[in-house]
């Protein structure tokens, strides 16, 4: 407590000038980034140019901008200014991962248990990461809905976490985690690929049939007042939502054929919107997925964890951007999070792909495939002042983070960092003087999982 | 004689089914008393509620009730008297929320697999809002003694289990038989953000989703069955569903959720799924609530707070490296507003192996904060001018009013924590009008002490529940039992055991070593060999306990010194008795007799 209380004093208050409550009633703040190269992403490089961010929203971008009296200037002359990195599959932040009791969960939300004390934001923050996908887990087909962060370290209530009005969006996952978890540990459907088809169409078709129902009860209430509502369903609800387009699915995916199955699966009912998650095999169907439409978000270069993730090449981002499909690079990791602008820059190594292009991975394009590039992801007059402050180019493998603002104000300082940044400690916690990994460096996404991903790896071995 | 007081009960008992019994003998314990239940505490300083003292004062205590406070009331003929001089009189503690009288299971509720874990039975997966209570009571709990011991004399209990284990009631810590114990039935619906395991609801996010589900559908289910029971015609009949049918009482707003909270995060959580469903909600729990002081003045609940504390860190032994104090930060530039915590930097950085005491240090002064928050919680909540109840929840009856006062050293006003003993509580459960005060008419339900309660060494000398007297024997004296001491007590003892009604000789057998003793106690009054249990050698320190058929545990705690031994032996309903003894056999011998 008393460290957060530090925090806040430390850097709210303390810095910037407390603007009210404008947003959300989320604290923002001011601060003119002075004489940085600023890399806008989707205006090109800006040499020697001022960032001035006012109320936490970039009111102006250009040379010697005249500071507003009072205001808080950072010196970013000889350093790189570039949008806040955006990971579009995360897993921190948050106290529950997989509900993986069903095969179908779509009622739950990991955005029902965020945790702002969780010390991997503030971690992701020293990599430039002002936001974060945090999606449910992989263990289900249609696993539970997902929520968008903005990494605002030190506020202690999970509201504050939030970032207000970001589309809603859901985890959906195919191959062999769900078939393990449900087919293999508990001997339920789906316990195979084809499995994973019917219960995606199965419930699909519930919820339309749960629309009619609705629709039909709507229209006999309006002439009888004892019309009787159909049963309320909550899960039923959720899916109706993804039908009528108001939550966007992220889809855990690895292997072309599933792929293209999800693709006939949400052509049939009509669902347009869709991001593959991982979808290592991506470059095989690439022309496919452009012309549906569909993203993809994936790992650089990970791969062969597991039998399905055998298949995959380096240059899967260069060959999915190359044939026209919105692709974000992201890290499903508490770890590898803090070094997203290495991820991004092998896509230079393998595939050759610009600046901007590589850039773009980390931000404006995940910015886009969860529906808040209109307010995050590049540096443009108008948009959430989110930045980080690299020494180097962030592409750069020299390149180390020096400063991250969100809405205004500087939740990372390199200069401020102290060992123990934690807002909470446990009372009755031992003290260990050596950790060399944490929970959260792990990747989540099977986490609480019938079966340990790990567990598995083992076995396999 | 005792047939016709059979006779007597029996129609009694007919009278009380029939209601035409004497009001008088509905709430006694026996149809007819063996003893007065006319009591009076003379010149006592009387606590009348927090702040409110009344100097040297009869309060005359009859038939359960008090019936009268007046420094010169006139004593009964019939009345007890205990001279309370010295005495405090306090209302009797009332616990806002426990499990209380509800035994824990002695083996865990069935752990089987459901057929479907997406589809279990609502019980399997802990949703069981229909359960009372009230069926659960078991007047022989240990923990009601143990409680009552603690001072407190009412108890708002629940059901143990998951998400929603049931009905809640109020029970008086006194009572024959279940039924008795009642005060009053149906008060509130209990949750927790506890999944099932292995099924659904398992985690905290499905826990909440369900219970919007539960939410939603039961208002559907209500507004169905009242359009059935204006007109039936021409509606398909209303299937009943106790789970849903549970949920009516707190839809209608007449039954409050008491929602438990075991950390700040809990009571985000909670928070936010009430605000959105809307429910009549007390907060309990609030462990950690001192990061969240202006979210819960806007929730303007009622609020519990536990007496559980974390366990006081202990020190570091080992010693410092003598220049690890002066390893200064690397970076004195950087700004740090003052905390007050002498011994905390929170600017610490490590700028190489040899700072990792230090680093060690800085930690520790930053849990020893941690420590000091949670038990600073309740000033916490006084200073920010949030009225709270305390509930006992799962801590041990004797750590309940230790740490009360360790709340009280961190600052939280006496009178606060009276009023979170008494008022406040009997605020919450709409009790005020029979309890929490010490005032003519209401219950008979007081707590006397040696003492001012809250002083590290005020001693509760009687409990009043119900009219009822309850003489508590102060604590046992600590033993003088030396740690460092090493006493080998295996062998067998020849013991005299003092007693008001002459000395009872006794055998006592102890065998082992190291951490693994068992042994026996055979005494001249009862039949074959006791066993001895949870034997724990501390120093020359010996304790263990022992079941005496009839009478209950007997804790003991025994002094070795070589060849003798002195204590006591704690025999429940009877006092202390003080035992010595002498070695018969030695512990070679023993270890030859195997």
């Amino acid at each position: 407590m008393i460290n957060a209380m530090k925090f806040k004093t430390l850097f709210l208050s303390a810095i910037f000038v407390f603007t009210g409550n404008c947003l959300a009633q989320v604290p923002t703040g001011d601060v003119l980034v002075r004489g940085g190269t600023v890399l806008t992403v989707t205006n090109g490089t800006l040499e020697n140019t001022d960032v001035l961010i006012q109320n936490g929203i970039i009111a102006e971008v250009g040379e010697n901008l005249s500071a507003p009296q009072g205001i808080s200037v950072v010196d970013a002359t000889g350093m790189y200014v570039m949008p806040g990195i955006i990971d579009a599959h995360s897993h921190i932040g948050i106290s529950n991962v997989n509900e993986s009791s069903a095969p179908v969960t779509a009622q739950v939300s990991v955005g029902d248990v965020l945790n702002p004390y969780s010390i991997a934001i503030y971690r992701a923050l020293a990599g430039g990461v002002t936001s974060s996908h945090v999606m449910h887990g992989s263990a289900n087909v249609i696993g539970g809905q997902n929520e968008t962060i903005k990494h605002r370290w030190g506020l202690l209530d999970p509201d504050e976490l939030r970032m207000a009005d970001a589309p809603r969006t859901i985890k959906f996952a195919l191959g062999e985690n769900p078939t393990r978890v449900h087919g293999q540990g508990s001997n339920k459907r789906p316990a195979s690929r084809m499995g994973v088809e019917y219960v995606l169409r199965e419930t699909f078709a519930k919820a339309e049939r749960y629309q009619e129902a609705w629709a039909q009860y709507e229209e006999e209430a309006k002439s009888n007042p004892r019309a009787i509502s159909p049963a309320y369903n909550s899960q039923l609800e959720v899916m109706s939502d993804i039908l009528t387009g108001d939550i966007l699915i992220h889809c855990h995916s690895y292997r072309a054929d599933e792929i293209l199955m999800l693709l006939d699966v949400l052509e049939d009912f009509g669902v347009d919107h869709i991001t593959f998650q991982h979808v290592n095999e991506g470059f095989k169907i690439a022309p496919e997925l452009a012309e549906f439409g569909a993203s993809a978000s994936i790992f650089a270069d990970w791969w062969a964890y597991k039998f399905e993730v055998y298949y995959l090449t380096a240059y899967n981002a260069a060959i999915l951007t190359r044939n026209g499909v919105l692709t974000s690079i992201n890290s499903d990791s508490g770890e590898l999070n803090r070094h997203l602008y290495h991820e991004a820059a092998k896509s230079q190594k393998y595939g050759g792909l610009s600046d901007t292009e590589a850039l773009s991975l980390i931000t404006i394009n995940p910015a886009k495939q969860l529906g808040i590039a209109d307010r995050i992801g590049s540096i443009e007059v108008g948009k959430e002042g989110d930045i980080a402050i690299f020494d180097r180019h962030p592409l750069s493998i020299y390149a180390v983070n020096q400063k991250t603002i969100v809405d205004g104000l500087i939740y990372f300082d390199i200069e401020r960092d102290a060992d123990d940044m934690r807002l909470s400690v446990d009372p009755e916690s031992p003290i260990e003087t050596v950790v060399l990994h944490t929970h959260d460096d792990n990747h989540r996404c099977l986490h609480e999982g019938t079966l340990d991903l790990y567990d598995f790896l083992e076995s396999n071995q | 004689m005792r047939i016709n007081r059979r006779i007597i009960t029996a129609v009694l008992s007919c009278a009380v089914l029939f209601g035409t019994s004497a009001s008088a003998q509905v709430n006694s314990g026996e149809s007819i008393p063996d003893v007065t239940r006319t009591i009076v505490l003379t010149n006592a300083r009387v606590v009348q509620a927090p702040g409110q003292i009344q100097e040297r004062t009869n309060v005359i205590i009859r038939d359960g009730l008090i019936t009268t406070i007046a420094p010169d009331a006139a004593i009964p003929f019939d009345a007890l008297e205990i001279a309370a001089d010295s005495f405090t009189v306090y209302a009797g503690f009332i616990d806002g929320l426990s499990h209380t009288g509800i035994p824990e299971p002695k083996e865990p509720p069935n752990r089987e697999r459901p057929d479907d874990p997406a589809f279990p039975p609502d019980q399997q997966a802990g949703i069981q809002p229909q359960q009372d209570v009230r069926n659960l009571l078991d007047p022989e709990d240990k923990r009601i003694i143990a409680m009552r011991e603690a001072g407190f004399t009412a108890a708002h209990v629940v059901p143990r289990g998951r998400m929603l284990p049931g009905v809640g009631a109020i029970i008086l810590l006194a009572g024959d038989d279940a039924n008795e114990m009642v005060y009053r039935g149906e008060t509130a619906l209990y949750a927790q953000l506890a999944g099932a395991r292995r099924m659904y609801p398992g985690t905290d996010m499905a826990v909440l989703a369900k219970l919007r589900q539960l939410y939603r559908e039961a208002a559907r289910r209500q507004k169905i069955e009242q359009l059935y029971a204006a007109n039936p015609a021409g509606l398909e009949r209303p299937q009943y569903d106790p789970v849903l049918y549970a949920m009516f009482p707190v839809l209608d707003g007449d039954r409050p959720v008491f929602f438990n909270t075991e950390s700040v995060l809990d009571l985000h959580r909670v928070l936010a799924v009430q605000q959105e469903l809307g429910f009549p909600m007390v907060l309990t729990g609030l462990t950690q609530s001192f990061d969240a002081v202006d979210k819960l003045k806007s929730a303007n609940l009622p609020l519990l707070l536990t007496l559980e504390l974390p366990e006081e860190p202990e020190e570091s032994e080992q010693e410092q490296p003598s220049d690890s104090t002066e390893a200064a930060p690397t970076d004195a530039a950087v700004e740090l507003p003052q905390i007050e915590a002498p011994d905390y930097d929170a600017d610490f950085r490590v700028s190489s192996l040899i700072d990792v005491a230090a680093e060690k240090e800085n930690l520790e002064a930053r849990r020893e904060i941690a420590y000091k928050a949670h038990v600073g919680n309740a000033r916490m909540l006084e200073s920010e001018g949030l009225t709270f109840g305390f509930s006992t929840g799962s801590v041990k009856p004797g750590e309940a009013l230790g740490n009360v006062r360790k709340m009280i050293k961190e600052g939280l006003s006496e009178d606060a924590a009276l009023a979170a003993l008494t008022t406040t509580p009997a605020q919450i459960l709409g009790l005020t009008s029979s309890m929490g005060t010490v005032e003519e008419g209401k219950l008979g339900n007081l707590v006397v002490t040696k003492g001012s309660i809250f002083d590290e060494k005020a001693e509760i000398r009687y409990v009043f529940v119900d009219g009822r007297k309850y003489e508590i024997e102060p604590p046992r004296k600590r033993s003088s039992g030396n740690a460092d001491a090493s006493e080998n007590p295996a062998g067998t003892w020849n013991l005299t055991i003092s007693t008001p009604d002459g000395d009872i000789g006794g055998t006592l057998t102890i065998e082992g070593s190291g951490d693994d003793w068992s042994g026996s106690l055979s005494v001249e009054i009862e039949p074959g060999a006791l066993p001895l249990e949870y034997i724990v050698l501390s120093g020359n320190e010996l304790t263990f306990s022992f079941d005496v058929p009839n009478m209950g545990t007997v804790e003991s705690s025994l002094i070795l010194d070589r060849e003798s031994l002195s204590g006591s032996f704690d025999v429940p309903g009877f006092g202390v008795a003080t035992v010595s003894g002498t070695r018969t056999s030695d512990p070679e011998m023993s270890t030859q007799l195997q």
